[in-house]
């Protein structure tokens, strides 16, 4: 029987990498990232989804870590694992099509789903360099879904993303830089795209056919209103189903207990 | 049949230039060259064009030392231990470096063509980005574009003229002048074993000109190839070898120690600023060579990232957790 938490038994972080989690299925081929990610799909592997198989970037295939590494790269990751190999191999298998779902994240998120990870304001005078793209637009170019996972700030959430690191659903066709659908952009090579925002406010998805986002579900204590204000664009809030699926004591308990421990990626809330 | 590629480490830094185009071994802050990165920056070099698959520690140490004009890439940090690359971003702000943007799989796939002796890779992935953005070809910008060292173009579109699939992307082939490998153990005559991912080194050590190994152990060539299937590069395809325990500290090596993340945390929290970094350095690097810096390091901190041999890694458990 599923016991869900009492708000005072978890954290927004508890929240987000339990929605994480049931965005994917059972047998799925999940590409994982560092961080919250990799705790969110564990989680899956620990729970509803027994089978998924779990790629690493840095090249472990089907890989079963028994705790959680801290980054790709780790010695942790290929324990366990189908092979471990290299990058040529897990991008080959991603642009073949093998991939179900990737979890990526952002430091913005335009109402197209486009990423930024490149560089805050002009990229030819920026204000701050970021990491740069990582995979973030390979795993979006290549997955039939993402999830991204991100930090609600009205400043990250804008009209249109400085600099388009990773594609959403409306792109930019070069050389003249006009919008168009990613299918059209894509051709045969076109297997999805984002599937979800999963942010620190609500889970928001969106319209296949705009391509635009709009809201889903709001986390506990938040209303749609609220969060449309904190978006740059105008959200569509007309499509709510409720509030969030909150963590279950299991899930919790999996998180904490065997998890993530030492609580490096996400914190234990400690009542009284 | 060669067996004198031995070299020492300040010989393996003399063989990269001031100008050379360089590549390393590794994944973000895993088997990084390090000993030979602190040596290039000892020795002062200058004008160096990082090509890498991905960035890392390796690159902030360089970048923030002033020794790189040119950094083709597509990410740069030291993970959960520093979010971004301070130093790039600093000299980025600053514009003096150059900084190329490719996707993390472009760059694979560039090293896999250079590898293959293919003039550029074909793919579909980052269509619809500002990767493709014509405007930011920073190296054409610069008009450094002579389609000798550096190719004549960031990237070209073409349609598929085999199966009607619609756009792709070609990619010029990441030609190094040198790739600096770090690894658990190389062979006499050169040949490698890699214990774990093994990343991109095998299409980074046959891309390069001139390729560099630095082990934590030479081992007699006769014991690798007792198990060729167990190798990862052949003995012909590497130039120089070089033995340096802890080579890749701080960053990891599968099956012998742990990323120091204190380390990386300290690096990061101090090199916001060039005084930091300059601070950071005359600490660690000038005026040290590798054995004074593992005796700075001392030996209670090496044995608390020691991998445990079973599992490849130092459990956090024993050590109480973060």
């Amino acid at each position: 029987m599923t016991v869900y938490a009492k708000p005072e038994e978890f954290g927004l972080a508890d929240l987000l990498c339990c929605a994480a989690s049931r965005e994917v299925a059972d047998n799925e081929i999940v590409f994982a990232g560092t961080g919250l990610p990799m705790v969110a799909i564990m989680l899956a592997q620990k729970t509803h989804a027994p089978n998924l198989k779990l790629i690493f970037e840095a090249g472990t295939l089907d890989g079963r870590p028994p705790e959680i590494p801290t980054s790709v790269g780790d010695a942790r990751c290929e324990m366990g694992a189908s092979r471990s190999s290299g990058l040529n191999d897990a991008f080959s298998i991603a642009q073949r099509g093998y991939v179900d779902l990737g979890y990526l994240g952002g430091a913005e998120v335009d109402q197209y789903g486009n990423v930024n990870t490149t560089c805050i304001g002009d990229y030819l005078e920026p204000e701050l360099r970021l990491t740069g793209s990582g995979g973030n637009p390979d795993i979006n170019s290549f997955a039939k879904r993402t999830v991204f996972i991100m930090v609600h700030e009205q400043r990250r959430f804008v009209e249109n993303v400085s600099y388009i690191t990773s594609p959403g659903w409306r792109v930019k066709k070069w050389p003249g830089g006009e919008f168009v659908h990613r299918r059209e952009l894509y051709g045969a090579a076109y297997h999805g795209g984002p599937s979800a925002v999963i942010s620190t406010a609500g889970v928001f998805r969106f319209d296949s056919d705009s391509g635009l986002m709009y809201l889903d579900t709001c986390h506990p204590g938040k209303t749609p209103e609220e969060i449309r204000g904190m978006c740059q664009f105008d959200l569509d809030i007309s499509r709510v189903k409720g509030e969030t699926e909150l963590p279950t004591r299991e899930d919790l308990r999996i998180i904490h207990d065997v998890l993530d421990p030492n609580e490096i990626f996400i914190p234990k809330v400690r009542q009284g | 049949m060669s067996t004198n590629k031995r070299i020492t480490l300040q010989q393996a830094a003399e063989i990269i230039k001031d100008g050379s185009s360089l590549t390393f071994s590794g994944f973000t802050i895993w088997r990084r060259p390090m000993a030979i990165i602190f040596e290039l920056i000892r020795q002062r070099r200058k004008g160096l064009h990082l090509i890498e698959v991905n960035g890392g520690s390796q690159t902030e140490f360089l970048v923030g030392a002033g020794c790189v004009d040119i950094w083709e890439s597509c990410w740069v940090g030291h993970e959960l231990y520093g979010k971004y690359g301070a130093n790039l971003s600093r000299k980025v702000a600053n514009k003096e470096i150059i900084v190329e943007d490719y996707s993390h799989a472009e760059m694979m796939f560039r090293f896999a063509a250079a590898a293959q002796g293919a003039p550029y890779a074909v793919t579909q992935t980052s269509l619809g980005s500002d990767i493709h953005n014509p405007e930011y070809d920073m190296l054409g910008r610069a008009g450094l574009r002579d389609g000798k060292r550096i190719a004549a173009h960031k990237y070209q579109f073409t349609e598929d003229p085999f199966f009607g699939a619609g756009s792709q992307v070609l990619i010029p082939a990441a030609r190094v002048d040198i790739a600096v490998l770090c690894v658990q153990q190389v062979g006499e005559e050169g040949t490698v074993r890699v214990n774990g991912q093994y990343y991109s080194d095998p299409e980074v050590a046959r891309a390069a000109a001139i390729t560099i190994v630095m082990a934590e152990e030479i081992v007699p060539e006769e014991y690798l190839r007792r198990n060729a299937d167990q190798n990862t590069i052949a003995s012909f395809e590497v130039n120089h070898i070089l033995e340096c325990p802890f080579g890749a500290h701080p960053t990891g090596m599968f099956g012998r120690y742990d990323v120091d993340g204190a380390f990386l945390k300290d690096f990061y929290s101090r090199t916001r600023t060039q005084e930091g970094f300059d601070d950071f350095a005359n600490e660690w690097i000038y005026g040290q060579d590798h054995i004074s810096y593992l005796e700075k390091l001392g030996w209670p901190r090496m044995l608390g990232l020691k991998a445990n041999t079973a599992l490849n890694y130092s459990p956090r458990i024993s050590k109480g957790g973060k």
